[in-house]
C-alpha cells in the first residue's frame, strides 16, 4: 500500500499541497485530476519519493519512503515523467534496459517480458530518434516495466499521443493493474479518468476535494466546483463522454 | 658641503637604468645619487647588494617623479621614451644616454664617461683598473666550447659583452660555432644532439630545469645568474669571478 | 568491450612508438647508440616521458569530456566549462608570486598550487551547484542549469583574476612566462611530471568510471534518473572530484589544453551504443591518441620554436566546434 498521510508541500513560499491524505491499493488504477496548478504533478512526485514533504509523510507498506534506501525505493516504485527527455539517440532496448538500474543486474528476462508486453520486439534495435511518438511512449513505459516495480506512477502519459496510442497504452496499464501492480496516473482528460480508473483523486488548489470511485469523485457537482463548468456525463459506463450543459 | 664653484663638478643624479645604477653605486657618493631605477629595487633583476639597495631611493621612471627629485642630471639608456626625454629637456634637466656595451673595452669607455660626467674620475679609474685586471685573458688557456643558455632558451651573439667575457676567460662560443646568432632559440633536444663541453644555464624553462641535465656524461652543466649577463661596469667583476670559478672547477 | 575501444586502443598502440621518433633530432630506432651522443637520453628522458604524459593527459581530458557531456546532457560540454581548468591555471599563475613562500622544493610549487586551484574550484562548484541538486526541490532542470551557470561564473572569475595577475606582473619577464605557460605545452617535461600526473589522473578516471551508471540513467532526464535511484549528490561529488583531478592534474603539469574533452566524445560516439558509460573508456583512449598525435606533430613542424600544444589543439578544435554547431543546427547529432 502506497499512502500519503497529511502531506503538505511548499515550493518557494507557495503552498502546493495542503493536508493531502490518500491510501492507494495495488492492483488498481488511480487517477489524479485537477485544473492546472492544482498540485497533481507535485503529488505524484511526492508519492514517488522524488519531492520531500514539509509536513506529513509518504509511506510504502507502512514504512516511510524517506527512510528507504534509494535503490530499494526505486525497485518498488517506477516513475514515468511527463515529457520524454531523451538525451542520446540510443537503441530502444538500451533505454529499456535502464529500468534495471535499481536492481543492478542485466535482468534479461524482465527486459524481454517488458518488450513482449508492449509489442516492441520489431523495434528493439531501432534508435529512438526513428520511433514515432506512440512507439517512444511504449518504449519509455517498457523501461518502467523492466524494473518490475510494485507501483507505476505516470505523469500525463497519454497527453501527446494519438487516440489509438492512448487506448493502447491504457490497455497496458490495465494489464499491469490486473497483474497486481499499483498504477497511479495524473490525467488531464476527465473522460479517460472516468472510463478507466477505479479510483479518482481530485485536487483543487493543493487540497484533496474528492476521493473515490469515478462516478462519485467526478460527479457534475464536483466538476462545477473545481473547474467552474456545468457538465453532464453521457453514455454507458466505461464509455462515458463529457458534455457541457 | 660643496664649495661654491664645485657644485657643477658633482651634479646631483637620477638614474633610470639598472646598469647605470650599478656603475653609480660603485663610483659615486650616495648623497650625489638622488634616486636609482625601480629595476634595482627588485632583487630578482638587480645586480646591487642588499646593503647597497637599502641606502638609495628609487623612482618608477616617470617624468614627474624625476622632477620632484630635481636632479641636475638624468642618466638613462638610449631607449628612453622620446616623450620622457623631451619632458626633461623642457624642464631644464640634462639627460645623458648610454647604449649597451658590446665588449669589455666598450664597457670601460662607458664607465670612464659616466665618471667624467658625474665628477668621479678617480673612483672611475679604480673601477676600470679592477675590470681590466679581472678580464685579462690567459693566452695559455685552452678554449673550451661553451654554450650560454639564457632565459627563453636563447643564446647570445658574438658581438655582445657576455660573449667577450666568455672569450677572455677561455670559453669558446659554441653557439657561434654551430651557426647560431644573437637571440637564436636552442631546444633541449637540439642541445643534446650536439652537446657543448660546458653548458651555462641562465634561465628556468622546463628544458633548462630538466632532471636529465644532471646526468649528462660529456657536458658540464653550471648555473649562471641572469643578472650577470645584462650589464657592464661592476657586473663584469662579478661575472669574471663566477667564470673563473667555473673554469677552475673544470681543471 | 565495444568496437570503439578496440579501434582506439589499436590506434594508440600504433601512435606510441611513432611518437618516439618525432622530434628535431633524428634517431634511428634500430641503432639508437649510433644516432649521436645522448640519443638514448633523448629517447628515455625526453621523448618517452613526454609521450606517456600526453597519453595520461589525453586520457584524463577525454574521459572528463565524456563524463561532462553525459552529466550536462549536452554534446557541447567541455571540461573547461566547469571552471576547473581556469581555476587550476589561476593557482599556477599565483605560484609565480607565492610559490616561494611554500615549504616545498621550487619545482613543485607550480603543480601543487595548480592542483590547489582545481580543488578550490571543485569545492566552490559543489557548494554553489550542490544546492540545486539535493532533492529536486527546484524546478525541472534547475540542477543542471545552476551547475552550468556556476561553472561559467567560476571560469570567468578565475579568468579575471588571472588577467589581474598578469597586469600586476613584477616585470616583463614574469609576464611573458605566465602568458607562455597559460598556453599549454608538453615541451621538455620529465618523469617527475609523469609521477605527479599519472596517479591523480588514474584516481580521477576511477571516479568518473564509478559515475557511469548514474550518467546512463540521466539519459532519461533528471527526474527519471532520480526515480531509478540515482543519488544526485553522490553523482555531483564523483563528477566534480573526477573532473577536478583529471583536469587539475593536466593543467598542473602542462598548462591549459582545451578542446580534447569536446572533440573526443564526438569521434567516439558513432562507434558505440551512445550510452554515457560506454563512452568513457573509448574517450580516454581516443583522447590519448589525439593529444599524442598533436604533440608529435608540433614536435616536427619546422617552426623556430615548438608550436605550443594548447594553440595547436585550439587551431584544430575551434573549426571542429563550428562544424559541430552547424551539424546540431541541422539536427544531425
Amino acid at each position: 500500500m502506497l499512502a500519503a498521510e497529511n502531506l503538505a508541500l511548499v515550493r518557494g513560499h507557495r503552498p502546493v499541497l495542503t493536508d493531502v491524505s490518500a491510501r492507494l491499493e495495488p492492483g488498481t488504477i488511480t487517477a489524479i485530476v485537477g485544473p492546472n496548478g492544482a498540485g497533481k504533478s507535485s503529488l505524484l512526485l511526492a508519492l514517488a519519493g522524488l519531492l520531500p514533504a514539509q509536513g506529513g509523510a509518504v509511506t510504502l507498506d507502512g514504512r516511510a519512503l524517506a527512510n528507504l534506501g534509494l535503490n530499494e525505493r526505486a525497485r518498488q516504485i517506477g516513475y514515468l515523467p511527463q515529457t520524454p527527455d531523451i538525451a542520446w539517440d540510443v537503441a530502444a532496448e538500451k533505454l529499456i534496459a535502464l529500468g534495471r538500474l535499481p536492481h543492478g543486474d542485466d535482468g534479461h528476462d524482465a527486459i524481454a517480458a517488458a518488450i513482449t508486453a508492449l509489442a516492441l520486439e520489431p523495434l528493439r534495435a531501432r534508435p529512438v530518434s526513428q520511433l514515432s511518438g506512440g512507439e517512444r511512449a511504449r518504449v519509455l513505459l517498457a523501461r518502467v516495466l523492466a524494473g518490475e516495480p510494485a507501483w507505476i506512477l505516470a505523469d500525463e502519459p497519454l497527453a501527446a499521443l494519438d487516440l489509438a496510442h492512448q487506448l493502447n497504452l491504457i490497455a497496458h496499464f490495465k494489464a499491469c493493474a490486473r497483474g497486481g501492480q499499483g498504477v497511479v496516473l495524473v490525467l488531464h482528460d476527465l473522460a479517460l479518468a472516468m472510463n478507466h480508473a477505479s479510483r479518482v483523486l481530485v485536487l483543487h488548489e493543493g487540497a484533496l476535494v474528492a476521493d473515490g470511485p469515478p462516478d462519485i469523485a467526478l460527479a457534475p457537482a464536483v466538476i462545477e466546483k473545481v473547474w467552474g463548468v456545468a457538465i453532464q456525463w453521457l453514455g454507458e459506463p466505461g464509455r462515458k463522454a463529457l458534455s457541457p450543459v | 658641503m660643496e664649495a661654491p664653484g664645485h657644485a657643477a663638478a658633482r651634479p646631483t643624479i637620477v638614474s633610470l637604468n639598472p646598469c647605470l645604477d650599478a656603475i653609480l653605486v660603485a663610483i659615486a657618493p650616495p648623497e650625489q645619487v638622488l634616486a636609482l631605477s625601480h629595476y634595482s629595487r627588485d632583487p630578482a633583476s638587480s645586480s646591487l647588494a642588499p646593503e647597497a639597495r637599502a641606502r638609495f631611493a628609487f623612482t618608477g621612471g616617470t617624468a614627474e617623479e624625476v622632477l620632484a627629485a630635481a636632479p641636475d642630471l638624468v642618466l638613462a639608456s638610449t631607449f628612453i621614451e622620446p616623450a620622457t626625454r623631451a619632458a626633461f629637456e623642457r624642464l631644464g634637466i640634462r639627460v645623458a644616454t648610454f647604449g649597451a656595451p658590446a665588449t669589455v673595452a666598450d664597457s670601460i669607455t662607458q664607465v670612464r664617461a659616466v665618471a667624467a660626467l658625474t665628477g668621479n674620475a678617480a673612483q672611475g679609474e679604480r673601477l676600470v683598473a679592477a675590470m681590466a685586471a679581472a678580464t685579462r685573458p690567459d693566452p695559455a688557456a685552452r678554449p673550451i666550447p661553451t654554450l650560454l643558455w639564457q632565459p627563453g632558451q636563447i643564446v647570445p651573439g658574438e658581438q655582445t659583452l657576455i660573449a667577450d667575457l666568455l672569450r677572455r676567460h677561455g670559453f669558446a662560443n659554441f653557439a657561434a660555432a654551430r651557426g647560431l646568432g644573437q637571440a637564436d632559440y636552442v631546444a633541449l633536444e637540439s642541445l643534446l644532439a650536439a652537446p657543448p663541453a660546458v653548458l651555462l644555464v641562465a634561465g628556468d624553462s622546463a628544458g633548462q630545469s630538466h632532471p636529465l641535465l644532471t646526468r649528462l656524461k660529456d657536458t658540464r652543466v653550471e648555473p649562471f645568474a641572469g643578472n650577470l649577463i645584462n650589464c657592464g661596469g661592476p657586473s663584469v667583476l662579478a661575472a669574471s669571478t663566477r667564470l673563473r670559478a667555473i673554469r677552475a672547477g673544470l681543471e | 568491450m565495444n568496437r570503439a575501444v578496440w579501434v582506439f586502443a589499436g590506434l594508440l598502440a600504433l601512435l606510441l612508438p611513432l611518437s618516439l621518433l618525432a622530434g628535431r633530432v633524428w634517431i634511428n630506432p634500430f641503432d639508437v647508440a649510433g644516432s649521436g651522443p645522448n640519443a638514448a637520453i633523448i629517447l628515455m628522458e625526453l621523448r618517452l616521458p613526454r609521450a606517456i604524459l600526453a597519453v595520461v593527459i589525453g586520457a584524463g581530458l577525454g574521459a572528463a569530456g565524456a563524463a561532462m557531456q553525459g552529466y550536462l546532457r549536452n554534446p557541447l560540454a567541455d571540461p573547461g566549462l566547469f571552471g576547473i581548468a581556469p581555476m587550476a591555471a589561476l593557482g599556477a599563475v599565483a605560484s609565480f608570486w607565492f610559490g616561494a613562500a611554500l615549504p616545498v622544493p621550487p619545482q613543485w610549487s607550480l603543480p601543487l598550487m595548480a592542483l590547489a586551484g582545481a580543488m578550490l574550484g571543485m569545492v566552490a562548484l559543489a557548494l554553489i551547484a550542490g544546492r540545486g541538486v539535493s532533492d529536486g526541490a527546484g524546478s525541472v532542470g534547475s540542477g543542471l542549469a545552476l551547475f552550468t551557470l556556476a561553472g561559467l561564473m567560476i571560469a570567468s572569475l578565475a579568468g579575471a583574476l588571472t588577467a589581474l595577475a598578469i597586469t600586476l606582473a613584477p616585470n616583463a619577464f614574469a609576464l611573458s612566462q605566465i602568458v607562455l605557460w597559460l598556453n599549454g605545452a608538453l615541451t621538455d617535461r620529465s618523469w617527475h611530471e609523469v609521477w605527479l600526473a599519472a596517479p591523480l589522473v588514474a584516481l580521477g578516471l576511477g571516479m568518473l568510471a564509478a559515475a557511469g551508471k548514474s550518467l546512463d540513467a540521466l539519459t532519461l532526464g533528471e527526474e527519471a534518473a532520480r526515480s531509478l535511484g540515482v543519488d544526485p549528490k553522490r553523482l555531483l561529488a564523483l563528477l566534480v572530484a573526477g573532473v577536478g583531478l583529471t583536469v587539475g592534474a593536466s593543467v598542473a603539469v602542462a598548462g591549459i589544453i582545451g578542446f580534447v574533452g569536446l572533440i573526443v566524445p564526438h569521434l567516439v560516439r558513432p562507434l558505440t551504443d551512445r550510452m554515457p558509460s560506454s563512452l568513457m573508456l573509448p574517450s580516454a583512449l581516443a583522447g590519448a591518441c589525439l593529444v599524442l598525435a598533436a604533440d608529435s606533430i608540433v614536435r616536427i613542424l619546422p617552426l623556430v620554436t615548438e608550436l605550443r600544444l594548447g594553440i595547436a589543439l585550439s587551431l584544430i578544435g575551434a573549426p571542429f566546434f563550428l562544424w559541430l554547431l552547424l551539424r546540431l543546427r541541422r539536427g544531425q547529432v
